[in-house]
């Protein structure tokens, strides 16, 4: 699986932040390889007891919005990018390799919606800026990973 | 469940065909018979013989239709609904990582709750048990049974650094582990009318010498006799006249369930006839595998306050801590040896006794040859080891209410009280015993200090409700609905409407604050008009006063809210327009009716605390209002997930005006009404605001952090003066609940998103203030709403330029 150094990966920031936050974001990633597995009940405990331990972190929401968009639940996966949006914002870790994923996603829960062009400009745009990993138009569990 | 039935629908129908030929067979040979036995009679004698045979059949035919009867009674019993299991509700899990204060979460506590022992140092530690050393714990921790996301058993290590969990490795690779969850805690269950609390098992899933002990005890010819056992009868009947009463019982197993299942617990020679009859039909119609288990798992076997423990399932968990399929030779001794006075045997009440009684259900089955010497010594040297009794959690209840009530159109009480289902929640159970008891440790330091508040009839006593958010996901983390449930079952948090007071006043000021058609009304620096001021309502003219009984004149919109002033306040309503204040409040997640009238202002609709602390959780997530949920999943006895709630929010608010209207509420607690929040040393973000009603009937306190919204109220339930105001009588109570939830440190931050600018002003103007200006305080706006006015370049002391949006003057000189 190519890595893109363009786009963030929720392994380099495992080691973050204060001890609810690593733990929270261990949970994440343990999401994460349960979405791989295919099993999303799994996947969707894990980031719901990421969030019970830090409601404040990040990837959480980002991942809850991957995960919502795989199982084509358009209006939750808007919220919880609204959620990650606002919280990277509000501490200017939006860097592009953060804002390429939001972009990314946005684009695909609108394309869920039936707004599909404007779904698909925003997935031109990531896919501009990261290639490997939205190239295909999806973000898949491992990519976030 | 294994064992059951003889014959299935065909084969009955076949029965009764043949019963039916039988009959017409039978009746044909006793008329013959008849005709020959009374042919040679004379007819008088005739007629005698012909009544005497009247009579049998009468006799032989009610006797057919009672054991009819019977027989009906124990199918319907044992083909129906046999156990009526009620629905149990679970807290979440609690999440040990490392870098957790193992104190703050009471580790310890957690363990005893959920039946774990403590035992020594061992290489096979089993599941459900700890050591506790000096800077290390190490715990097999129990798998926690859920469809979805179950959780394996695991011995781990935790090592401790202070209180401080320092790492947590599995046993026995030494594997890391980035966090391990204990299992949820049992908060209680929906019981039926009998409070009957009971696991069910599988005879298989049950350790041989577990079925032995009760055997040996109980009915040692179970597996040979038909369901009654004549010689114990004989054996019984004869001590029972030797004693001239009943004394001894002769009942088998069977006949033991026949009268748990059927029967009155009258000792009478009539009774005893019916249970035998009732205990041959069970044998005739099931086989002993399908007795015994529902024996064992009807069997009462104590009390747990008001619940009823039966079955052995049950049992264990009370007094092992553990599954019934995990019991030592030992174990299954003392169970069997309660079964006869479970609690006058009881091994909490009376140790030794239950001892005792223990060892000789152990002798019984070594006699027996059910084990040999060997287990028999080892069982009879096997020390005690119960598991703590935690008594049910009073504090719960109305939570469980609250679910019930939620529940209610999916589950009905009849689905509760019998179907087993298991409800997890997203109560946290240790912040639920630390609400529960600030509440009322709370109220009863108040009638301390004003003993005027104290009453004798538990109607008229103060009364309170304490509920708590997590904002972002709006799961319910605690909720008390007063001060005592077994005085009142009414909850105050979510089924009484009162009256918030200046809690309702940010309403007002989002209203004012958020950018509607092209900008905000105001900033947080505009000046608001704290003067004498009188409106013309339905009920007349109405004239808000200060609770300081003073008018200020001119104030900033900080400075309004800080103080909690309600004439600048009612003022600002009436700029904005009551029905846009209204349509705030409805956003931010009130529902109760909010008639568009000018003291809606100051929080005179009633709304119930629930309310208030959903809208505030919206503020605290950035505008993102949250459904509150209290319920994750529900599960049917057999494991399949039955509803699999999820988590909804929307966004109701702009980032900006949220984080504004958070960072007002912020100086309530710095500087305003709410200041003694920090005065236990709570360190940390904290936004917040009191609130009293009219003739001080209600106080409210409202805080929230980064992580938690809570909601405090008092009052009477029959309203009247408490003689308090909110910040000293409900913030007290709120931050005992705070202090002990996060041990005095408050995590995290309220984030500024980017449309908000934070830039110095000149407070007495509220210019911008530039280099040399001699005052200046930071302050926050939206972007595009800084003020127009400068210092100390175009601005003098006493001049009123503000920075308002040329709309907001416009306006204002229209109306002058």
């Amino acid at each position: 699986m190519q890595r893109d150094a363009r786009a963030l990966h929720v392994e380099e920031v495992a080691a973050a932040g204060d001890a609810a936050r690593r733990a929270s974001t261990r949970l994440v990633l343990e999401g994460l390889a349960a979405d791989s597995r295919q099993q999303p009940d799994r996947a969707l405990s894990q980031y719901e007891r990421a969030l019970q331990i830090d409601s404040g972190n990040a990837v959480a929401y980002l991942a809850l919005a991957r995960h919502h968009i795989e199982q084509r639940d358009a209006p939750r996966a808007l919220a919880y990018l609204d959620h990650a949006q606002l919280l990277y914002e509000s501490t200017q870790a939006d860097s592009p390799r953060v804002s390429v994923h939001l972009l990314g996603l946005r684009g695909n829960a609108l394309q869920l919606e039936g707004r599909m062009l404007e779904g698909d400009a925003l997935l031109v745009q990531a896919a501009r800026r990261a290639p490997d990993v939205w190239g295909d138009g999806f973000l898949s569990a491992d990519e976030l990973r | 469940m294994a064992g059951g039935r003889r014959t299935g629908p065909a084969g009955r129908r076949r029965a009764t065909q043949s019963q039916r030929g039988l009959l017409v067979r039978a009746g044909r040979l006793l008329a013959r018979a008849w005709k020959m036995l009374t042919r040679r009679l004379p007819t008088s004698l005739r007629r005698v013989a012909l009544g005497i045979l009247a009579a049998s059949f009468l006799v032989g035919f009610v006797s057919a239709a009672y054991v009819a009867s019977l027989d009906r009674r124990v199918r319907e019993r044992f083909e129906g609904v046999r156990f009526r299991l009620p629905s149990r509700v679970y807290s979440a899990p609690t999440i040990l990582y490392p870098g957790l204060d193992w104190k703050l979460v009471d580790l310890r506590g957690s363990f005893e709750r959920l039946g774990y022992r403590a035992a020594s140092e061992t290489r096979d530690l089993p599941p459900g048990q700890y050591v506790w050393g000096e800077n290390r714990v190490r715990v097999h921790l129990r798998a926690f049974e859920h469809p979805s996301r179950p959780e394996p058993s695991r011995d781990v290590v935790l090592r401790l650094r202070g209180s401080s969990i320092a790492q947590i490795r599995a046993m026995p690779d030494g594997t890391e582990l980035g966090a391990i969850l204990l299992e949820p805690e049992e908060l209680g269950a929906y019981y039926g009318p009998n409070r009957q609390q009971r696991e069910l098992v599988r005879l298989d899933e049950l350790p041989r010498h577990l079925l032995d002990a009760v055997l040996a005890v109980e009915d040692q010819r179970f597996e040979s006799h038909g369901g009654i056992d004549l010689r114990r009868i004989a054996g019984a009947m004869l001590a029972n006249l030797r004693a001239g009463s009943i004394r001894q019982g002769g009942s088998t197993l069977t006949q033991q369930l026949v009268k748990n299942f059927f029967l009155t617990p009258e000792r009478t020679y009539r009774r005893k006839l019916q249970e035998a009859l009732m205990a041959l039909l069970v044998e005739a119609r099931y086989d002993k595998p399908a007795i015994l288990e529902s024996y064992l798992n009807e069997i009462y076997l104590g009390q747990r306050g008001a619940t009823q423990i039966h079955g052995v399932g049950e049992a264990a968990r009370l007094y092992f801590g553990k599954s019934a399929s995990r019991l030592s030779v030992a174990e299954s001794g003392l169970l069997a040896a309660i079964i006869q006075s479970p609690n006058g045997t009881s091994p909490y009440r009376d140790p030794e006794r239950a001892t005792r009684r223990r060892d000789l259900v152990l002798e019984l089955m070594f006699d027996q040859r059910r084990i040999d010497a060997a287990s028999y010594e080892k069982a009879r040297q096997e020390p005690l080891r119960l598991a703590s009794i935690t008594p049910e959690q009073g504090d719960t209840r109305y939570f469980l209410d609250l679910l019930h009530r939620q529940l209610a159109d999916h589950y009905p009480s009849e689905v509760l009280t019998v179907e087993g289902l298991h409800i997890y929640s997203t109560l946290d159970h240790r912040l639920q015993s630390l609400a529960a008891m600030s509440l009322s440790e709370g109220i009863a330091a108040l009638e301390r200090r004003f003993p005027a508040l104290r009453s004798d009839d538990p109607a008229r006593a103060l009364q309170g409700c304490l509920v708590a958010l997590r904002p972002q996901t709006g799961e319910l983390l605690a909720l008390v609905g007063g001060r005592d449930y077994r005085v009142s079952q009414f909850d105050r948090c979510t089924q009484a409407r009162r009256q918030p007071g200046s809690v309702f006043k940010p309403f007002v000021y989002i209203a004012a604050l958020e950018p509607v058609d092209g900008g905000p009304l105001v900033t947080l620096s505009s000046f608001l008009d704290d003067s004498p001021l009188e409106i013309d309502s339905r009920n007349g003219p109405w004239a808000p006063k200060n609770h300081d009984d003073r008018f200020h004149e001119s104030v900033t919109v900080r400075e309004a809210l800080e103080n909690s002033y309600n004439v600048a306040t009612a003022r600002l309503a009436q700029e904005i327009g009551i029905k846009r204040v209204v349509r705030v409040a409805q956003r931010l997640g009130i529902e109760s009716r909010l008639p568009a009238v000018p003291s809606l202002a100051l929080g005179t609709a009633e709304v119930t605390p629930l309310e208030i602390a959903r809208a505030y959780a919206t503020l605290a997530s950035g505008g993102i209002r949250p459904e509150i949920e209290s319920i994750e999943d529900v599960v049917d006895r057999s494991g399949a997930v039955l509803e699999r709630r999820r988590l909804q929010f929307e966004r109701v608010l702009d980032a900006g005006t949220a984080y504004l209207a958070t960072n007002l509420l912020e100086g309530v607690a710095e500087r305003g009404t709410a200041a003694s929040v920090r005065a236990g040393g709570l360190r940390g973000p904290i936004a917040a605001k009191t609130g009293t009603t009219d003739e001080e009937r209600d106080l409210w306190f409202v805080g929230f952090t980064p992580d938690l919204v809570a909601v405090v109220w008092l009052g009477f339930d029959e309203p009247r003066s408490v003689g308090l105001s909110g910040s000293g009588g409900a913030l007290p109570i709120w931050r005992r609940f705070v202090e002990g939830a996060t041990g005095g440190v408050i995590r995290g931050a309220f984030l500024r998103p980017p449309d908000v600018q934070r830039v110095a002003i000149e407070p007495s103007t509220g210019a911008l203030a530039l280099a040399g200006c001699p005052e200046r305080r930071e302050e926050y706006f939206l972007r595009g709403t800084l003020p127009t006015h400068v210092c100390p370049d175009g601005a003098r002391p006493g001049d009123r330029g503000d920075g308002v949006p040329r709309r907001f003057l416009r306006w204002l000189g229209d109306r002058l």
